[in-house]
């Protein structure tokens, strides 16, 4: 059997990255969406997401990605990936009309042994309720990590796949497609799949706010959480790749569209939530650290302060500011005078009245009375304390986590605080 | 949390106070006169809220501009019965009934942190009303009667309320600092290790002036963020006492320990930079009151 033709519908995020990884594992990639303006530009190679690698490998392999806005040329490949982003509102609920109306163009388009894939996140019974008598039709989990979407894609820890009938073998050009790249493969039934999907995020969920919870305690207690967590990934219960890094809250949008999704199914049925609404608020009490923090150290005591500000991005290595801590603790501060810089995010995406855009960080923190770094960009971690202290009025500086050296600031005489330890 | 109507503050045009001889009433008053603002104060002597024909009587009194400020309550010291409950219910009703009438610009109810049960330690507006007593039923019931009147509403729960004034001797500063002065020695209940959370009544009428201004509506916790534990608070009194030195000695202990914090994120969103009266500066503010 010749190598299959995998297509990707929707070139936003997930269908790109995807499509990308699919052409460097040596297979011809149809990278459709019938947005015609955003084909044209990714055929001049202009990204609408920023990933590492990303770019490289979509010079690199360009001999063997096709961008088109016709649907025709789907009528050709072998296996067909739907994997627009699917949208969310401020509540974390789904808007499933954009990959409704991308799997109605699929079908229509697809060749008759085509077989179709959904790769866009859905909720649990989506997948049934498409099914087509006469198609192959998979719910495949995809587990985009924003900032190493790209590396995710090429090495993927196992896939998914949800199936009319898990006993049925898979089709062999979808086989032969998942095959190389040499992970285990586990079907199951569509519904167990899409719950998995969001299992995955709810363990990643409890582990992210079980570490904010103590990381609270710590910063009361004089206890340290760099110091406990360590120990808690030798626990094999834990394990060494747990979440355990303390942060400021949920953010990103996909973790809460499935916070969102369990507690509407276990308000539909009757089951438990109880848990998952305290993690979302206390993800809400989290993300105002910084706030509440700026206001003890420097809002409450100082007249008309200048705040330097590192990180707009909702991570580092990501474009995305949805759901982002930093443009959140943005808004509070419309009254005071700001001083911005992300490498990627520009400045005026804050929409902030009072805010200078820095071309770096340290020119950012010239005459700052305190320095938030809201993004652990790797950049700013190269940052020297001392630097930071002579360029700064103030020597306030809030690292929630924990891009600089503590013990390093602290020698540079900067009143140094971060999540998960005492001030 | 509370959204303002205006950005920046200006006005209101007046400010009618129901309840105006009150401790936190008096404060207010006070506080408004000197932003200049016009003011009606009303206290029960000029106008008995519980009295059948008070709904008319108020509503001849306001003005459809006024933004009216309902303080008015019989407190835990007049009553904890259902007969106290149901007088301050028809208090509330008066004051709907009022509005319905006159239809004013916005409506500011006092309401209490006694409306939180006793469950949670760390409360902020998201957490759950749960009344445990009539008193808090009784301020639920009217914030439920204030949501129907056709007007922005502004909820206000103040936690524990000190200062200079206070007509209470409640356990805490205001008890303190008396016994301090009058017996030198301040009694705990057990070792006094329970924490609250104590704001000074300036902070308090500094709150809803702002509010005012803003013509703020939603629901707002008014504390100051920094709980410490009644002993705390009693080694703050005794180490600025005139009378030296004062004991503070330790008692029988009735009820389990219980404790409570507010997050008072939502108050620094609202008013960004706010600075609160420390405990130290409020119990110094009062030396000299009696």
């Amino acid at each position: 059997m010749s190598r299959p033709v995998i297509a990707f519908a929707g070139m936003t995020h997930l269908g790109l990255v995807s499509g990308v990884a699919a052409s460097e594992k040596g297979f011809r990639v149809v990278c459709f969406d019938p947005d015609a303006r955003r084909i044209a530009a990714l055929r001049r190679k202009e990204l609408p997401v920023s990933e590492p690698q990303l770019e490289h490998l979509l010079a690199k392999n360009s001999e063997r990605l096709v961008f088109t806005s016709s649907a025709e040329d789907l009528k050709s490949c072998d296996v067909i990936y739907v994997a627009p982003d699917v949208p969310t509102d401020d509540a974390g609920a789904s808007d499933l009309a954009p990959i409704n109306s991308m799997l109605e163009r699929v079908f229509l388009a697809a060749g008759p042994n085509a077989v179709v894939v959904v790769l866009s996140q859905v909720p649990p019974g989506y997948t049934r309720r498409k099914q087509h008598p006469d198609r192959a039709l998979h719910y495949q989990v995809e587990t985009l990590i924003f900032g190493r979407a790209v590396e995710r894609a090429l090495v993927p820890e196992r896939y998914i796949v949800g199936c009319a009938d898990p006993a049925a073998p898979l089709p062999a050009t979808y086989r032969a497609f998942l095959e190389a790249h040499g992970c285990p493969i586990l079907p199951m039934r569509y519904e167990s799949a899409e719950l998995c999907k969001i299992s995955i995020n709810m363990f990643l969920v409890s582990s992210v706010t079980t570490s904010n919870v103590l990381a609270e305690l710590c910063e009361k207690t004089g206890a340290d959480w760099s110091e406990i967590a360590p120990a808690l990934k030798l626990d094999r219960r834990i394990g060494p790749h747990a979440y355990l890094a303390p942060g400021l809250g949920i953010a990103g949008g996909n973790l809460e569209r499935d916070l969102a999704t369990v507690c509407r199914f276990a308000d539909e049925l009757g089951t438990d939530a109880a848990v998952v609404r305290a993690w979302l608020a206390n993800s809400r009490h989290r993300r105002d650290w910084a706030l509440r923090t700026l206001h003890d150290e420097v809002l409450s005591k100082a007249d008309d302060p200048v705040i330097a500000v590192l990180g707009l991005a909702y991570k580092q290595d990501t474009h995305s500011t949805k759901n982002s801590p930093s443009l959140a603790l943005l808004k509070h501060l419309q009254r005071f005078s700001l001083r911005l810089h992300d490498p990627v995010v520009p400045a005026a995406e804050a929409g902030h009245p009072r805010a200078y855009a820095a071309r770096s960080a340290l020119e950012a923190c010239e005459g700052a009375d305190a320095l938030v770094i809201m993004t652990p960009w790797k950049e700013f971690a190269s940052l020297s304390p001392a630097d930071i202290a002579r360029r700064m009025r103030g020597n306030v500086v809030l690292d929630p986590h924990g891009v600089l050296d503590a013990k390093a600031c602290r020698e540079a005489g900067l009143r140094y605080r971060t999540l998960g330890a005492p001030a | 949390m509370i959204v303002h109507a205006r950005a920046a503050p200006a006005g209101p045009q007046r400010v009618v106070v129901l309840g105006a001889h009150g401790f936190i009433g008096a404060a207010l008053i006070a506080r408004l006169k000197q932003a200049g603002i016009p003011i009606l104060p009303l206290a029960s002597k000029e106008l008995d809220l519980a009295a059948s024909d008070a709904p008319g009587k108020l509503a001849r009194l306001l003005e459809p501009s006024d933004s009216v400020v309902m303080l008015a309550a019989l407190t835990p010291d007049k009553g904890r019965d259902a007969g106290t409950l149901l007088r301050n219910v028809a208090m509330m009703q008066a004051v709907c009934a009022a509005f319905e009438e006159t239809g004013c610009a916005h409506l500011v109810y006092f309401s209490s942190d006694a409306v939180y049960g006793p469950g949670p330690s760390l409360v902020s507006e998201e957490t759950p009303a749960a009344p445990q007593d009539f008193y808090g039923a009784m301020h639920l019931s009217r914030e439920l009667m204030a949501s129907g009147v056709k007007a922005p509403l502004l909820v206000l729960r103040p936690t524990l309320v000190y200062g200079a004034g206070d007509p209470h001797n409640a356990y805490g500063p205001n008890r303190f600092r008396r016994a301090a002065r009058e017996q030198g020695k301040i009694q705990l209940f057990g070792e006094g290790e329970e924490t609250r959370d104590h704001i000074h009544v300036h902070d308090v009428a500094e709150i809803a002036c702002l509010c005012l201004q803003h013509g703020s509506r939603g629901t707002l916790n008014v504390a100051t963020g920094r709980s410490l534990s009644f002993r705390g608070v009693a080694e703050l009194v005794a180490a600025q006492s005139h009378k030296q030195p004062v004991e503070i000695a330790a008692g029988a202990r009735t009820n389990p320990v219980t404790h409570r914090h507010y997050d008072v994120t939502a108050l620094l969103k609202a008013f960004p930079g706010y600075r609160f009266i420390s405990l130290e500066e409020g119990v110094a503010r009062c030396h000299g009151a009696p």
